[in-house]
């Protein structure tokens, strides 16, 4: 297909997503279910509609998001077109425009200013190479130190910017093993791996993090950078030594050593030592808020603030900046509000007897639920639909499970889902160096998730209640 | 499913062959065509155009009879679907004068001196072809492994 086809917004593919999504949207005008206000059921089928134009990618995935903003203010708002029945709670509209302006959005533009910073100045590139040093040539010793340089990388910056990033670096090394050897498959893979997994870490490691965080703080739960940094990295560090455990075991190389450029050369101008400053601080006040108590999403405005005023980040480079990535985010906590405000959550928990099901279940369920989405659809999807079910799920008096746990648990299960090509955007660039095939990919990928479940099941909800952030 | 298109345009049939057997490792990826003069090209381009392939790169040569190749260069250079197209002279008889008139009127961007080596041929082609996968296309992805790699990468980076 041409970028024409391919973006023509009447091919066949997308007017069948685009027929079943209207089909999914007409069903609770059509059914009517009882013990649900009729604001719950506009609701429903605003959700409906996500869920498929989400998996079928229909139109983009930040164009869903646009829409469910705005057919929940036409439809289940106090404008509504239709107005709702007096006893029906009619949330005031600017709530779903709110979630354009979350505290979380800005926590994440904070983290983009860094990243395209880090880009420009060519820091993530230089501190890769000083980084790679110490670990030697060995093949096996190189695979690790790529790995820790891509989830360090990726708990800052995008996923896919710090694979397409490292991946530029291994190429050419990849490309001087001989034919056949199995080591090539791991270097191409262990840096979308670990990217996936290093997004898990911060905050603002990945959209789902962000998704997860929104609803916590809806449900009047803050969660600190360092906080969720505490909860999440002693996984993250677990996951990743096994993960490079795998992928060597399964992809070992005969080569005896690997020659990797490591010849850095820092930008030493002015404007990039102001950037250096700046990234520094805001990490800093990132990782100490519980000593000054200034939140990580206002932090987080500081970057912007400083290098759009010292031009750090011309104008160009800020109207290109992935935008898409906030309204997709902005989207999930509108539907999420929708969702809870309407009583559609507590209706929809309803219909099942949770009582009876042990609460390690329920997480578990949650996280592989997750899981099993975002291995076929994108993260944020995954989130932006299963976050708002989770979090209103445990905080419902009749299952014994944190909604802190939960909100975690759904970000972290979407982030494990690397078994396909079209998994993760870093997925899809390791497959398209040719290198690796789907058999292999979902051979090391499932290993890595069957890892991981367990891991964060039973293991996660112990420590983090013996550390005292999870009652 | 649409291609990228790379034209060779030689009229003698052996040099043309050798060519198209030189090209072969962009052919997963790239639809390789062959002509043998100016009119027979205009053929090629019209079917891919109705086909909605886009034209990658001309790679041409001076001598040929009829419309010379320089003059067809100027010429695509001229029109909308193939402005974009990196256009590359493969020749050992074009003049200073001619080789001067393609790289101001036609945006020549390479000049390959006949016989060529393959390994140098192949070095050309993709550094072309990944300048204009860079400008031209949305997706960068399906050609990073035929074409520069790390280069599509590090724009993919930036994105």
């Amino acid at each position: 297909m041409n970028a024409r086809a391919r973006n023509a917004p009447f091919a066949p593919a997308r007017l069948l997503g685009l027929l079943v999504a209207i089909l999914a949207f007409s069903i609770p005008w059509i059914i009517h279910f009882h013990d649900l206000s009729e604001a719950g059921h506009r609701v429903f089928a605003i959700f409906l509609m996500a869920v498929v134009l989400w998996v079928t990618e229909a139109i983009p995935l930040h164009a869903t998001a646009a829409l469910i903003i705005l057919l929940n203010i036409l439809l289940a708002s106090n404008v509504a077109l239709i107005p709702l029945p007096k006893e029906d709670a009619a949330p005031a509209y600017t709530m779903y425009f709110n979630s354009l302006a979350n505290p979380v959005l800005m926590l994440f533009l904070g983290g983009f200013f860094l990243a395209d910073g880090a880009a420009k100045y060519g820091l993530d590139k230089n501190l890769a190479r000083v980084l790679l040093k110490p670990f030697g040539t060995r093949p096996d010793r190189i695979i690790l130190g790529l790995m820790v340089i891509a989830a360090v990388f990726s708990m800052f910056m995008s996923n896919t910017a710090t694979t397409a990033t490292l991946m530029a670096v291994v190429l050419p090394v990849a490309a001087r093993l001989p034919a056949g050897d199995k080591g090539k498959i791991a270097l191409v893979l262990c840096i979308p791996f670990a990217a996936n997994i290093g997004g898990m870490g911060t905050p603002v490691g990945t959209p789902p993090n962000a998704i997860a965080l929104g609803a916590l703080n809806k449900a009047g739960l803050h969660v600190s950078f360092i906080e969720w940094m505490m909860m999440v990295v002693p996984f993250m560090v677990v996951l990743l030594v096994f993960t490079w455990f795998v992928l060597t075991r399964l992809f070992p190389s005969k080569a005896a050593s690997l020659s990797i450029d490591i010849q850095s050369t820092f930008d030493r101008s002015p404007q990039a030592r102001l950037f250096y400053v700046v990234a520094g601080i805001t990490i800093l006040l990132w990782f100490t808020e519980p000593l000054h108590g200034v939140q990580s999403s206002i932090v987080g405005f500081l970057p912007v603030v400083v290098m759009l005023a010292t031009r750090l980040i011309s104008d160009k480079e800020f109207h290109s900046m992935q935008w898409s990535v906030l309204w997709l985010v902005a989207g999930g906590i509108a539907l999420g509000d929708g969702v809870a405000k309407t009583g559609l959550d507590k209706w929809l928990i309803a219909l099942a007897d949770w009582e009876n099901m042990a609460p390690g279940m329920i997480a578990g369920a949650m996280c592989i639920t997750a899981l099993l989405f975002s291995t076929i659809i994108s993260n944020s999807a995954t989130a932006n639909l299963l976050v708002p079910i989770g979090v209103t799920l445990a905080a419902s008096p009749d299952v014994a499970i944190s909604p802190l746990a939960t909100a975690i648990f759904v970000a972290l299960g979407s982030s494990l889902a690397m078994a396909l090509p079209i998994s993760t955007p870093p997925n899809a660039i390791a497959y398209s160096t040719g290198a690796v095939q789907t058999k292999q990919m979902a051979t090391a990928g499932a290993f890595v998730a069957i890892a991981g479940l367990p891991l964060f099941i039973w293991v996660a909800p112990w420590l983090w209640s013996l550390m005292g952030l999870v009652k | 499913m649409n291609q990228i298109l790379i034209l060779c345009i030689e009229d003698e049939s052996e040099v043309r062959d050798a060519l198209v057997r030189d090209l072969a490792p962009f052919r997963p990826v790239f639809r390789i065509e062959a002509a043998e003069d100016a009119a027979d090209a205009r053929t090629v381009l019209r079917e891919a155009e109705a086909a909605g392939d886009r034209v990658g790169l001309i790679l041409c040569d001076h001598l040929l009879p009829g419309q010379r190749g320089v003059d067809l260069l100027i010429e695509l250079h001229r029109e909308p679907a193939t402005r974009a197209t990196r256009k590359v002279l493969i020749t050992g008889q074009a003049g200073l004068d001619d080789t001067i008139r393609a790289i101001n009127q036609a945006g020549l961007q390479h000049y390959i001196a006949k016989p060529w080596q393959p390994a140098d041929l192949h070095a050309i082609v993709r550094n072309q072809l990944t300048d204009y996968v860079m400008a031209n296309e949305e997706e960068l992805l399906p050609y990073v492994s035929t074409l520069d790699g790390p280069r599509l990468l590090e724009a993919l980076a930036k994105k």
